[in-house]
């Protein structure tokens, strides 16, 4: 269960934040679109990405953020895939699961978190099959991703926002601590 | 006496260029199947990506050793005949092998390549080593993570061979090379096949509050709420044993030896080795760093206590040892 979920229903904060989650499963496809085009864009550009991912290319694995209203479910499908936003609580079957503060998970993408050391600390958790969590976080490992690849921009464009969101996203981790 | 030489983990090329820029003199790494010990999915090169990171390397001054140091299966062999030429065709500075046919091809089919022992070849002795060194031409050697610093001053003094030592990280508490614990729950093991615990057998789950991981469904250990998690391995399982609950074999914890660092170098070690090509970028510039500026302190003839618990949070199960280095290691 989620840290988001668990909040929801149980404090003060749920009516709101039951709220954030119809909002954005209402406004999903925009974001899907781009994370979509962005996945795609990326296995034209760095096709040997998804040549080191194997296995967990065929798989749906979901990333599913404590700290933000809804989680998302990728497909790398060889860079050919779709990335999709989904409740929680949703009951659709993955191979794969995992659950950490937005910051750390974006960290973990972009490499500037140790994975190993974020799951001894229990920071993030995963649940599913391990061969495939394993293959994702080693593939992202070697592939230098940033932030910026996270949207289907042009070249210079995406070096530019990908810059800003890095040093905001260091700010924000370094304020978590 | 010179500096000692730092030797880091590479799984990728961009880990490989991150231990370097962190200070890194030396990295070690494999290619992408079973003829080295870390063959976990999306980890380590293609031949390709050798070449490349080897040119990369010299022209910044440091050197790539390639590590071959699982055991020829039979019938299988090409493989590991086809990792040297690799190594050779990439002007890589030397290969780490364990396994004698594997040494015997690479004495042959490349006199030139330099050869250095790897700790699965669990070479503790000075015969042992000086077999190795006369009939191969082995000029380093991998030492065993079961010596004490003072063993390690005495092996010395009857050897001609460099050495290498872990210093930092994840701990294999058996004999290496020799080990059959993952084989006997997982059916693969890091001797054969490079990978103890395979991932694909491995599990969590959240149970009653608790986190459970298990390897192939045997429970390895169970976690309560904010306590550190770990990889399940059987070395380092937590199991009952007439009635007392214990890790039976070994504790989760890793190895940080860098108040040894001084002592290792009077004991004429070569070069100290960081373990952990399956950490990633994050891990190695840490941890490359904080050895850079110990050796660096060592070298000015300064202490380099001030950098000794920079690391812990990087440990397994948070928590770091000695090792067999100081003999208070169960």
């Amino acid at each position: 269960m989620s840290g988001w979920r668990r909040r929801s229903k149980s404090d003060g904060r749920g009516r709101g934040e039951r709220l954030a989650v119809t909002v954005l499963m209402t406004l999903r496809h925009p974001p899907e679109r781009m994370l979509t085009a962005a996945l795609r864009a990326l296995g034209r550009r760095r096709p040997e990405v998804f040549e080191r991912l194997g296995v967990a290319n065929d798989v749906d694995l979901v990333v599913a953020p404590s700290d933000f209203p809804v989680a998302f479910r990728l497909r790398p499908g060889h860079g050919a895939g779709r990335v999709e936003v989904e409740r929680h609580d949703a009951a659709r079957p993955s191979a794969a699961r995992i659950t950490g503060p937005l910051a750390t998970l974006i960290g973990l993408f972009d490499g500037a978190c140790d994975a190993d050391a974020a799951f001894f600390a229990r920071r993030i958790r995963i649940t599913g099959d391990t061969q495939a969590v394993v293959a994702l976080h080693n593939t992202l490992e070697a592939a230098e991703l940033t932030t910026a690849d996270l949207l289907p921009l042009p070249d210079p464009l995406r070096r530019w926002t990908g810059a800003l969101l890095s040093a905001g996203l260091a700010r924000l981790r370094a304020r978590e601590g | 006496m010179g500096s000692i030489e730092l030797v880091c983990p590479a799984g990728s090329p961009a880990m490989l260029r991150a231990a370097i820029e962190a200070g890194a003199d030396s990295v070690y790494c494999g290619l992408r199947d079973d003829t080295n010990a870390r063959n976990f999915p999306g980890l380590n090169f293609s031949p390709q990506e050798l070449s490349d990171s080897v040119a990369w390397a010299h022209r910044h001054g440091a050197r790539v050793l390639l590590a071959v140091n699982t055991f020829a299966q039979a019938g299988g062999s090409d493989r590991w005949r086809r990792s040297l030429d690799a190594a050779a065709a990439s002007g890589a500075d030397a290969v780490i092998v364990a396994d004698l046919g594997v040494l015997a091809y690479a004495r042959e089919a490349w006199p030139h390549l330099r050869l250095h022992l790897s700790v699965q070849a669990a070479a503790g002795s000075p015969e042992a080593i000086a077999f190795y060194a006369q009939a191969y031409g082995v000029k380093r050697v991998v030492l065993p993570r079961v010596l004490s610093v003072e063993e390690i001053a005495a092996l010395m003094r009857e050897i001609e061979v460099e050495t290498e030592a872990f210093v930092f990280g994840g701990l294999c508490v058996m004999a290496e090379g020799r080990c059959a614990l993952s084989s006997y729950a997982a059916g693969r093991s890091p001797n054969l096949c490079g990978v103890c615990s395979p991932p694909e057998a491995v599990s969590y789950s959240e149970e009653e509050d608790a986190l459970v991981s298990r390897l192939a469904g045997f429970a390895m250990d169970r976690y309560a709420p904010g306590d550190p998690a770990g990889y399940p391995t059987l070395c380092k399982g937590r199991f009952e044993a007439r009635g007392v609950l214990s890790y039976l074999f070994e504790d989760p914890v890793s190895l940080n030896a860098m108040s040894l660092l001084g002592g290792l170098k009077r004991a004429g070690v070569t070069a100290v080795k960081i373990e952990g090509r399956q950490r990633g970028k994050a891990y190695v510039a840490r941890v490359a760093a904080a050895f850079r500026a110990a050796i660096d302190a060592i070298d000015r003839g300064e202490s380099p206590d001030a950098y000794e618990h920079l690391l812990t949070d990087l440990a397994e199960g948070g928590r770091e040892t000695t090792g067999a280095y100081r003999k208070r290691w169960r």
